[in-house]
């Protein structure tokens, strides 16, 4: 009786989690008449891969995908690397002020990207970093530090002390003690922060867009806003569902690798015992 | 168990930095000899610009123009000409723009004038909304490339005459109607700047204007009163109450499957409506807009032309590309290869052209009528109070009579400021 | 010598962050009167208010809930974890685009399915009138973004012991006792959490919004971060922006802490 109340549940989860999304998948594979046919048809009458072929013809989408996963990647690593580190400082080191110096981090979480633009764009022009990943990596990553610093600090708190004193007692140094005890105690909340982070950057539109200016640069949601039909006004749409549906995989993939590697070894993690 | 995977974590972490400061080194390119200069479309649908490069750069080989492509939406790419023009940077030297741009832009300084350049004689040879549209305060700063104004469009297999006014149209709607399976009128009524070509065509009809010659707003005089009125009076009676969820295409989809007897857009939809598989193939007749009795018809100007930025360092060259992209010969390969109207009277006379497109004649009596909206610098506030108070209108959140006040109200203080 | 630990940090946030808004603000302070006599910031700001107020809730109990359930021992459970993310995984303004075309009067399924099961009787022009169309942005806003909280609540479950539930489940308390006296007072942390950045984004929802419905109709759906975005980049008026993103923030940082404190509680001790 439970496991089948827990098994309509996870169903209904499955289905709201992906309902528009194969809506994607369907018009993606759907003939270009057949995406205007009303009443829409909910399967196909005839496979078409034109929309797929049609996205990498007139864009070089895997370029795209390419550059997305270099930022996306490359931000998430910066984000987290800086993130932890002020985050065990602001947490565990006692700091005079720690607690009004987070939230003066987390002020910084509260402006639109796009408010920032245009001085952010001199900024990095000055730099050099216009139409380099380095500019879009660092940018991205201080945006999500705020919420990096936050989620890891939360967790870092909820550890008993005596497990750092311990090793504090053994002779280990600060920075040993974060890297080789509370780092891989706090693997569930990395995972997560990493997630959320990595996909906060593989989705980011306007500094994207306003940063790479050469098409070889350019990242996958601005690559899907330049999609286009025959005229000014036509919305591809059976191209911008092809475009959603191989946006996604990747991520999902990478997610589905994440959870195995990192969330796995925490249900038999130490912070139970 | 953990550390196997922490140690591979640490080493793909020390693989993907290296990767990341070798690829930062490698994003700066070279700049080539010569003058080199940008500017900013959609993406080149067709490969007319690459066509059009070609040519010019075969007879000018020591400028090299570069279309820098974006994405399709309008709103999308001024934000980005603007991104550049605020943080004082030369990305674009040339000035590819939409007729709506040219006031503000010219306003803030980003814009060369042109008034040497682009003498009154020459300006003749164009459309002359396309002209007015680019002139701010006296001075020219755009010269027209492609030309678009919005056209009523009408089942000509079921429809003999089109309507003149406005009386005419409801009539003819309301005796060959029959929703759902067929509407009667359609327009763009979204909450976006399509709402405003749409509405100010019907103001225009009725002989009512938003500014006056001085500048003063006069649209809640009685014109623009009796236009809502009719405007919203059309909503659940010949137009469906979807049309405030319709953008261009939303209504041209409609009217495609022959599901409606007349439809307000622009002349993109007649060769979609002639293309071999189209429900309405030879059915489709182009009108320009009604009018009230005794008044005349006006088409709301859309259109894009060149202008040269005032950061931009050659603009000599920047005028010879203009000069070559906006000649007979560029508007031939954009009309071939993408459709484009073309901005130049004499186009409209070229038996080729007018083989190839049978429609441009009646077109071509529209374009004469086009009008600019509002040639403001603050036109972008005019516009969302017209949208905010027309959409309230037609969703019953405001009366006709309160929306029109209103939207009078708020852009005299808009003036005002 | 700790301080060393906040360097990277330090040098990303005021490096990239807060010379561009040093050298943008300060422009608006001048301009913080005219916000008074402001009648469509008054419109806009309590359209951003229950905009927040009402997805946030959802979100945090569609979250809670699912958090739960993949926290049970399930067969096939790593993947139906990343299908629980993949909302939060597709781009916003690409999504929003999809989301015009499934509440499209004539072609979406979110007229065609229910009108096929008999829920409704005519196609329903989802974006066409004021409540239908706000709901409609709350509704695409739930399902993308219940999966941040999701994932947030998930992570923080893992840090409840289990040997605290045995023990109560030893005295006789049901799941649902276990729940409110053990499992929701250790989430509070990351229940907090999850609401001051859901907040915080929710207040500055964006993207979604000018794509799905570009405000209208009637402005009834135009939130803070759009006419912001329009002073800035479309009215060209760069110091009432300023003054607007000034209080916007404020506001927010008020707000989202305050939520976010609240929750969270003694747990910070």
């Amino acid at each position: 009786m439970k496991r089948a109340g827990l098994g309509f549940a996870v169903l209904l989860l499955i289905g709201f989690s992906t309902g528009p999304f194969l809506w994607s998948v369907v018009t993606s594979v759907k003939p270009a008449e057949e995406i205007y046919e009303a009443p829409p048809t909910y399967l196909p009458e005839e496979i078409s891969t034109e929309s797929y072929t049609e996205v990498f013809a007139r864009r070089p989408f895997g370029r795209y995908l390419l550059n997305s996963l270099i930022v996306a990647a490359g931000s998430t690593l910066v984000a987290l690397l800086a993130g932890s580190l002020a985050a065990y400082g602001l947490a565990r080191l006692g700091l005079p002020g720690a607690g009004g110096i987070e939230r003066a981090i987390l002020f910084f979480a509260l402006f639109p990207p796009a408010v920032l633009l245009v001085p952010l764009f001199s900024v990095a022009r000055q730099l050099g970093l216009i139409n380099s990943y380095l500019g879009l990596i660092l940018v991205h990553a201080a945006l999500n530090l705020p919420f990096v610093v936050w989620t890891l600090g939360a967790f870092f708190r909820g550890f008993p002390r005596e497990i750092e004193e311990a090793a504090r007692v053994d002779g280990f140094s600060r920075l040993r003690i974060l890297v080789r005890i509370v780092l891989p105690l706090s693997a569930p909340a990395i995972a997560a922060t990493a997630i959320l982070t990595f996909i906060f950057s593989w989705n980011e539109f306007v500094i994207a867009l306003t940063f790479m200016q050469r098409d070889a640069m350019r990242t996958v949601p601005v690559g899907i806003s330049m999609l286009s039909g025959a005229t000014v006004y036509d919305v591809p749409w059976g191209q911008i569902s092809a475009a959603i549906v191989m946006t996604t995989l990747p991520v999902v993939a990478a997610v589905l690798a994440f959870q195995r590697w990192i969330l796995r070894g925490l249900t038999a993690g130490s912070i139970k015992g | 168990m953990r550390r196997p995977a922490s140690s591979a974590a640490r080493g793909a972490a020390r693989g993907l930095l290296a990767v990341l400061l070798a690829l930062a080194l490698v994003g700066c390119a070279e700049e080539p000899e010569g003058i080199r200069l940008r500017f900013l479309d959609r993406p080149d649908e067709g490969g007319a610009w690459a066509e059009i490069l070609s040519r010019f750069e075969e007879r000018h080989p020591e400028i090299d123009v570069e279309l820098v492509e974006g994405p399709t939406s309008t709103d999308t790419r001024e934000g980005m000409y603007a991104t550049t023009f605020l943080s004082g940077e030369a990305t674009y030297d040339i000035v590819y723009m939409d007729v709506i741009w040219v006031p503000r832009f010219a306003d803030r300084g980003w814009l060369l004038p042109l008034d040497d350049r682009f003498p009154e004689a020459e300006r003749e040879a164009f459309l002359p909304g396309d002209v007015a549209g680019s002139v701010f305060e006296g001075s020219v700063y755009r010269v027209p490339l492609r030309a678009d104004a919005g056209v009523l469009f009408y089942r000509s297999d079921l429809i003999e005459e089109p309507p003149e006014t406005f009386a005419e149209l409801v009539r003819l709607c309301e005796r060959h109607q029959d929703p759902p399976d067929r509407h009667g009128f359609l327009f763009q009524g979204q909450q976006y700047e399509g709402l405003v070509c749409s509405f100010l065509e019907v103001l225009w009809g009725h002989g009512g204007r938003v500014l006056d010659r001085d500048g003063r707003v006069v649209l809640d005089g009685p014109e623009g009163h009796a236009a809502l009125d009719w405007l919203v009076d059309l909503v659940g009676r010949v137009t469906p109450e979807a049309v405030t969820t319709y953008q261009e295409e939303e209504s041209r989809h409609v009217f495609h499957e022959g599901r409606a007897l007349f439809l307000r857009n622009w002349p993109y939809v007649w060769s979609k409506a002639q293309a071999a598989d189209s429900p309405v193939r030879g059915k489709v007749g182009i009108a320009p807009m009604v009018h009230a009795p005794g008044g005349e018809s006006s088409a709301a100007l859309g259109g894009w032309g060149f202008g040269i930025a005032s950061s931009c360092p050659h603009p000599d060259a920047a005028w010879r590309f203009i000069e070559f992209a906006t000649s007979a010969e560029a508007m031939r390969i954009l009309n071939e290869r993408n459709g484009a109207i073309p901005a130049r009277r004499a186009l409209y006379r070229d038996p080729e052209l007018l083989r190839r497109h049978p429609h441009y004649s009646q077109l071509y009596e529209v374009l004469l009528r086009s009008r600019p909206r509002p040639v403001h610098p603050r036109y972008a506030e005019i516009s969302d109070a017209i949208q905010m108070h027309v959409s309230a209108a037609l969703v019953g959140e405001e009366t006709p009579d309160e929306a029109i006040e209103r939207a009078g109200d708020q852009i005299r203080g808009i003036l005002d400021r | 010598m700790a301080w060393i630990y906040l360097l990277p940090a330090a040098v990303l946030l005021l490096g990239l962050l807060a010379v561009p808004l040093a050298a943008t603000l300060p422009a608006g302070l001048p301009l913080m009167p005219q916000l008074f006599g402001d009648a469509s910031l008054l419109q806009v700001s309590g359209n951003t208010l229950a905009f927040a107020g009402i997805t946030v809730a959802l979100e945090l109990v569609l979250g809670v809930l699912f958090a739960l359930l993949l926290n049970q021992p399930l067969r096939g459970q790593g993947p139906v974890r990343a299908v629980a993310i993949l909302p939060w995984a597709l781009p916003t303004a690409v999504m929003a685009l999809a989301w015009r075309w499934i509440f499209n009067d004539t072609y979406g399924i979110a007229n065609d399915l229910p009108v096929r099961l008999g829920l409704l009787s005519e196609p329903v022009a989802w974006l066409g009138r004021p409540a239908l169309a706000f709901a409609t942005i709350v509704v695409a806003d739930v399902w993308k973004t219940t999966p941040f909280v999701t994932i947030l609540l998930l992570a923080g479950l893992q840090s409840v012991p289990d040997d605290l539930h045995e023990a109560m489940r030893i005295d006789g308390a049901g799941p649902v006792r276990r729940f409110f006296w053990i499992t929701l007072p250790m989430l509070r942390p990351a229940i907090g959490l999850a609401i001051t950045f859901r907040l915080i984004h929710a207040l500055g929802i964006f993207d979604l919004v000018w794509v799905l419905t570009g405000g209208g109709p009637a402005n009834a759906t135009k939130t803070i971060a759009l006419y912001i975005y329009d002073q800035f980049f479309r009215y060209g008026q760069l110091a009432y922006g300023a003054a607007l993103t000034i209080v916007a923030a404020l506001a927010m940082f008020v707000l989202a802490g305050a939520a976010g404190a609240l929750i969270r509680g003694r747990a910070r001790g």
